[in-house]
């Protein structure tokens, strides 16, 4: 199908976009890989006045380490994350997520960041982002703000960003080296998007005991969270096989699970289960050959 | 395995008239079974699948031998050829069956450049454009090479009945003392002297003492109805991993061994029993279409509507039985449907024998994720230790 018709335009700096954006409120929409909008364009889900291009902004694509955190621009794609030599060293889940993302085509011109703001219920990286407390970086009219992955993600396409707001960064923290972290996801045959995905990362000590652990989950409900119950009944404790398996069976504790074409609510609760499951053990492995 | 073996027609009792009338033209049912058997390590599969399941791990085994009815078809289901070669050796061939990707433009050349010894470069398959082809009824039924390639097939036989008249007086020699081999007229006990039949089609053109009733013209028509249908058949083996925790089936294994009779392109017959099994296995597995209670089609992209990607498949193990048919000239059966007919019940068959222990017989397709889980959801699998 054909959009509706809009106009266009293409701001050479961050000033200049987020000027645009206020001048035309909730009239405009900003386009990054397009790979949400457009289908959503193309649908007519959505047609705004006016599409702001991101893409002819310096400095807004790029991953850096600094101060013990990694820093990823928003318009970095899913496949420079993907094969990021840093990442695989320093923060491999991110890596591991971007791998399983759509299709190379979708990893080629999608970005983290227009995907974050999305806010897809089924999306693979809020789980990730939530598992490793990232904060992201809002630029507006009145300067910037972070906010905590964990406050950023409302409903399902809702984020607490503000109609005059650009996501720019994504800064997470990655001071520990002996960690171990997983995602796996059971993807949904036709799209590829996650019926349920899980999101771990952890720090092992002495004798195997977990001494700090993330959990991030997608797909189960409208939307993406930190299953902070099964982390804290595995902070400070020994990662064994039945703690790991008693834990996961709680991350449905107080979750309203979707329920859609692919997967009852009874199914994807039964999902969320085992996937937290296995993806803590693998975290667990990885974690164990790490040291 | 020993329910087909012991209900199979005999090769002897071809053509084999079933209940309904139908005479099956003919077929070795068995041998394409025991081939697939053998092909697949079905008695070691058996013996892995007792294996695993007491590791609590559901390895099925699926099966399905098919007869198919091709061809379509005698009474008024013929199909038109043309072939024409012209003065530049150029060949024109003509088709009513339109092929829409199955490859026909080569396999109908094929068929061409063996009958009249020209070079596959110098034909020119046409169809589809009813500008150029007067009739033809077209593509469907597996019918395309098994009646639409025997019509261009008789076509080139009287294009090159044409040649060896045209040749006799050419070579000013009686037609009778023409040989033909490897695309050249040549005068019995004269092997030096003798023309190809491009070289006919040119020389004819130049030639200025042809008597008048000679037509030079090297092109004919024809049209083929055959006198029965005929009956494909094979045997497909699927084996699939089935995990009930999630529901999710994993392809292991595919072995087809398939019967089209006589093979004119096997990378061409490969490409038809490859895409029809992957098909065969969409629908067995993923696709489906759903509607809401008002109306609403839910299944309406190919982000909801899920189809087989390369990555969810094996390589397929693909052989052949070849036990032409009589009811042509050429043997050939057909091979479009084939895929699709073996491939469904035996990936259906695959996953049900994987969740016997759950007492599992039967599941309407397609088996989603969901499906599997909640058959063996709460059983306890017969012969093993695990609940699910």
């Amino acid at each position: 199908m054909i959009p509706a018709s809009f106009d266009y335009i293409a701001p050479q700096t961050l000033d200049e976009a987020v000027g645009a954006l206020a001048a035309h409120g909730g009239e405009a929409k900003l386009l990054a890989g397009g790979h949400s909008l457009l289908p959503l364009l193309k649908l007519r889900f959505v047609s705004p006045k006016l599409l702001i291009d991101l893409s002819k902004i310096p400095g807004l694509s790029g991953i850096n380490e600094r101060d013990d955190k990694i820093v990823i621009g928003a318009l970095t794609t899913h496949y420079q994350i993907e094969s990021s030599e840093l990442l695989k060293e320093r923060c491999d889940l991110l890596c591991q997520t971007a791998r399983v993302i759509g299709d190379v085509q979708v990893r080629n011109r999608g970005t983290i960041g227009g995907s974050l703001t999305h806010a897809d219920p089924s999306a693979d990286w809020p789980a990730a982002i939530l598992a490793l407390a990232g904060e992201l970086k809002l630029s507006g009219p009145k300067g910037d703000r972070w906010l905590a992955a964990e406050q950023f993600f409302l409903g399902p396409m809702t984020t607490a960003i503000e109609p005059t707001e650009i996501l720019t960064e994504i800064r997470l923290p990655v001071s520990s080296r002996r960690y171990g972290s997983a995602y796996l996801k059971m993807a949904q045959q036709a799209s590829g998007f996650a019926v349920v995905g899980v999101a771990v990362w952890l720090r092992l000590g002495q004798s195997s005991r977990c001494e700090d652990i993330g959990v991030g989950v997608t797909g189960l409900g409208v939307k993406p969270f930190r299953a902070r119950t099964v982390e804290s009944r595995l902070r400070g404790n020994k990662l064994t096989p039945k703690l790991v398996e008693e834990s996961a069976a709680q991350v449905t504790q107080g979750s309203d699970p979707l329920e859609d074409l692919h997967a009852s609510a009874k199914f994807r609760a039964h999902l969320a289960q085992v996937y937290t499951s296995r993806t803590l053990q693998e975290a667990v492995k990885r974690a164990a050959s790490r040291r | 395995v020993k329910v087909r073996q012991k209900n199979f027609p005999k090769p002897t009792e071809f053509p084999f008239k079933t209940a309904t009338g139908v005479a099956y033209d003919s077929g070795n049912y068995q041998l394409a079974l025991n081939k697939a058997l053998k092909l697949a390590g079905y008695e070691k599969l058996r013996r892995d699948q007792k294996r695993l399941r007491s590791q609590g791990r559901y390895l099925g085994i699926g099966l399905s031998t098919y007869v198919e009815i091709c061809a379509m078809g005698p009474k008024g289901m013929w199909e038109y050829g043309k072939v024409e070669v012209e003065p530049s050796g150029k060949v024109t061939v003509l088709s009513g069956a339109s092929p829409h990707g199955q490859g026909q433009e080569t396999s109908f050349a094929q068929i061409v450049a063996d009958e009249l010894g020209v070079e596959l470069d110098a034909i020119t398959v046409v169809h589809g454009d009813t500008a150029a082809v007067p009739k033809g009824i077209g593509t469907f039924g597996s019918r395309a090479t098994a009646v639409g390639g025997i019509a261009v097939y008789q076509a080139a036989g009287k294009v090159k009945e044409k040649a060896r008249e045209l040749a006799s007086h050419l070579l000013e020699v009686d037609a009778d003392d023409l040989n033909f081999s490897e695309g050249r007229f040549n005068v019995k006990g004269v092997p030096k002297k003798g023309l190809t039949i491009q070289q006919i089609a040119q020389q004819v053109h130049t030639t200025k003492n042809l008597p008048k009733e000679m037509d030079p013209r090297l092109s004919a028509e024809s049209t083929f109805e055959p006198s029965n249908f005929t009956f494909p058949f094979g045997t497909h083996i699927c084996v699939v991993e089935v995990e009930p925790q999630t529901g999710t089936v994993e392809i292991e294994k595919y072995v087809a061994v398939d019967d089209c009779g006589k093979v004119i392109n096997p990378l061409l017959v490969d490409g038809q029993i490859q895409g029809g099994i992957v098909q065969g296995l969409g629908q067995a597995l993923f696709e489906e279409v759903i509607y809401d209670e008002n109306g609403q089609l839910l299944t309406g992209s190919l982000m909801d509507y899920a189809l087989p990607r390369a990555a969810d498949l094996p390589r397929l193990n693909l052989t052949r039985t070849e036990t032409p048919t009589p009811v042509n000239p050429l043997g050939i059966k057909g091979i479009g449907e084939a895929g699709t007919i073996g491939s469904t019940p035996a990936v259906v068959n695959a996953v049900v024998d994987a969740l016997a222990p759950f007492g599992v017989t039967h599941i309407d397709m397609p088996l989603t994720p969901q499906k599997i889980w909640s058959l063996s959801e709460g059983k306890k699998a017969a012969g093993s230790g695990a609940r699910r």
